[in-house]
């Protein structure tokens, strides 16, 4: 029992971690460009699809492929951003919302459909496993321990890039304040491309884990999207930590809904959680406005 | 021409559609009523999802979950053998509560948000509906007693349809209809201004529920036989919207011209490809977002006459006494309003 709790928490955590690093790309592009990408589940999507094909078709380990997606991704969210993100830039505030949701929900329909169409095989999932340990009786598979070492490993890695480099703090400067950040002279184009191209790269390369540990279909994009709103919502927005302790909530609830209720019970819990923190704490359980 | 020869030319105009469409089952085949029977249900959707993304700017991307609730509590009543009018009445009070109760929490969320949130109830009530068997039948769908009732369906929903329009144009032209347009402008000032803005937001939904819930009763009677992945699916949930988008939302005649267009489009096109369907919603949507995100009736080629029939309405005249300029659109299509 306490074993079957253990392994069930282990993969809670996982997939919190997995969410809570896509849902700080959602959250950090939408805190510096005010245009929440609904598309953004749709990049989850292809990079668990690419790693995958990768991985039958070159036998690339799925940790090699999740740093090679990232300079990948990061050119297709640049590409994504300058074609269909910039122009809502130029217009006015009021069609600026309507716009961005036309677009990047059609954008996100689009993708999905297209991929569903050439994808010959619904579901899929990498086969990749390494040897498991014991540790007093519980069992713990080591390619999990190493996939949320990695995730920790990056989750670092991006809270140092925000707090030292330049480019970090420019993005919490947006952030904070677009008008201040543009008077003190941040290049707030440039900055704002990139932290797309960023928040697209952590999606994909969250995706690659994803694949690796659950099945992946063309069509989970939107649903996904759905979860990192919760996910956002809970932690508050354009905070690494925040993020990451919502996406371990959630990854925890889903679990153990899972467990207790059926699996087939899982999907509602983000919104059930989502309708919670909305009645009972608006602003967030960490403290700050979204 | 002057104002009332517009006005009586448009009576004349509505008077003979109507005619036609009513004498419509006696004309044709039935290939043509079952096409005028989608249309009057997305006429329904697109325009009570008006109320809400249109008059008071809250972009509600679940609406068809309305639409879905309608649907699945009518065909429960129906096979616990109920009459059509009671079961419609029952579920659409059903629904009602269902997004007074939603309403309040998910109205907290502002903005693009709000879409997503929204947008999200469409798959909660996906996964319910597949989950509790019992009551819905599951994936499978869930089937009403059978016969033929395309006849009575078809007037049904073209009443449904005009009382639909009726409502809309009516919250339009009053001070409820104001106070909404206020809160799309500016909330904080409406509010400043003594709308009782959250009061105001939750009576709006549930406003814009009961159409939808009332021509989901009369889809499934007509059709027999419903699924969640075709009431709670993203293409009935996504179609009206687009549709709405696509002739310009906020104004009566926007989603009319929308529905129309998309509909033909669907009748001629897309019924040669079987697949690609969501793809091509997908694509519209950005080309509309990109390109002309007030519709078709805020284009430079139809303002003109959208400009002339709007000066003959009452609203219109409400702007006059201040000795304001009309604009051919609503503020959300780019108008300064201030």
């Amino acid at each position: 029992m306490t074993a079957d709790l253990v392994q069930l928490l282990a993969g809670g955590i996982l997939l919190g971690g997995i969410y809570g690093l896509a849902a700080f790309g959602l959250s950090v592009s939408f805190g510096v460009l005010n245009v929440l990408n609904l598309a953004h589940g749709e990049f989850l999507m292809l990079g668990s699809l690419l790693s995958y094909c990768a991985f039958v078709q070159f036998g690339m380990n799925p940790f090699v492929s999740a740093v090679l997606v990232i300079p990948v991704f990061t050119t297709m969210g640049l590409l994504f951003f300058l074609v269909l993100i910039r122009p809502l830039g130029e217009k006015p505030h009021h069609e600026l919302l309507v716009a961005s949701i036309l677009v990047t929900l059609g954008a996100s329909l689009a993708i999905e459909d297209l991929t569903a169409f050439f994808w010959e095989r619904p579901v899929t999932g990498i086969d990749y496993s390494l040897a498991p340990f014991e540790v007093g009786g519980v069992v713990i598979s080591s390619l999990r321990l190493l996939i949320l070492l990695f995730i920790c490993v990056l989750a670092a890695g991006l809270q140092v890039y925000l707090r030292r480099t330049f480019m970090g703090r420019a993005i919490r400067a947006i952030t904070q304040c677009r008008e201040g950040a543009k008077v003190v002279g941040i290049p707030i184009s440039g900055v704002s491309a990139l932290t797309f191209g960023l928040g697209v790269a952590l999606a994909a390369s969250a995706g690659v884990f994803y694949v690796t540990l659950f099945t992946a279909t063309p069509t989970m994009g939107i649903p996904l999207t759905v979860k990192y709103l919760c996910v956002v919502v809970l932690g508050g927005l354009g905070s690494l930590v925040g993020s990451v302790l919502g996406g371990l909530i959630l990854g925890l609830a889903e679990a153990l809904t899972a467990y207790y209720a059926g699996a087939e019970w899982s999907p509602c819990i983000a919104f059930v959680l989502l309708l919670t923190i909305l009645i009972i704490r608006p602003q967030g359980l960490f403290g700050t406005e979204t | 021409m002057n104002d009332s020869g517009y006005r009586a030319l448009g009576f004349v105009g509505l008077a003979v559609g109507a005619l036609i469409l009513a004498a419509l089952p006696w004309l044709v085949v039935s290939y043509v009523m079952v096409w005028v029977f989608l249309l009057a249900v997305y006429l329904t959707l697109a325009v009570s999802y008006d109320i809400v993304g249109g008059h008071m700017g809250y972009m509600n991307l679940g609406h068809s979950t309305f639409f879905g609730i309608g649907a699945y509590g009518t065909a429960i009543l129906l096979n616990k053998g109920l009459g059509l009018l009671p079961a419609m009445a029952v579920s659409t009070g059903v629904t009602a509560a269902f997004a007074a109760a939603v309403s309040y929490p998910l109205f907290r969320l502002k903005g693009a948000y709000f879409a997503l949130g929204t947008f999200g109830l469409i798959s909660l009530m996906g996964v319910l509906s597949s989950n509790l068997r019992d009551l819905t039948g599951g994936s499978g769908g869930i089937s009403t007693p059978p016969g033929n009732y395309s006849i009575p369906a078809y007037y049904l929903s073209l009443l449904v349809a005009a009382g639909t329009v009726a409502l809309n144009s009516w919250i339009a032209r009053n001070r409820f209809g104001l106070a909404l347009f206020s809160i799309r402008e500016d909330e904080e000032v409406a509010r400043a201004f003594g709308v009782p803005t959250t009061l105001y937001k939750c009576a709006t939904l549930v406003i814009s529920s009961i159409p939808a819930s009332l021509i989901g009763g009369v889809y499934v009677w007509n059709v027999t036989y419903i699924s969640p992945s075709a009431v709670f699916g993203l293409e009935i949930a996504l179609s009206p919207i687009v549709m709405a988008m696509l002739g310009g939302t906020g104004a009566i005649l926007g989603p009319l011209l929308g529905v129309v267009f998309l509909t033909l489009v669907q009748e001629l096109l897309w019924t040669q490809v079987p697949y690609l369907h969501l793809t091509m919603y997908g694509v519209i949507m950005v080309l509309v977002g990109l390109f002309m995100p007030g519709g078709l009736i805020r284009t430079p080629l139809l303002r003109p006459i959208m400009l002339r029939l709007r000066s003959t309405r009452q609203i219109g005249a409400l702007f006059r006494k201040n000795g304001k300029p009309l604009s051919a659109s609503g503020p959300a299509a780019g108008e300064e309003v201030r």
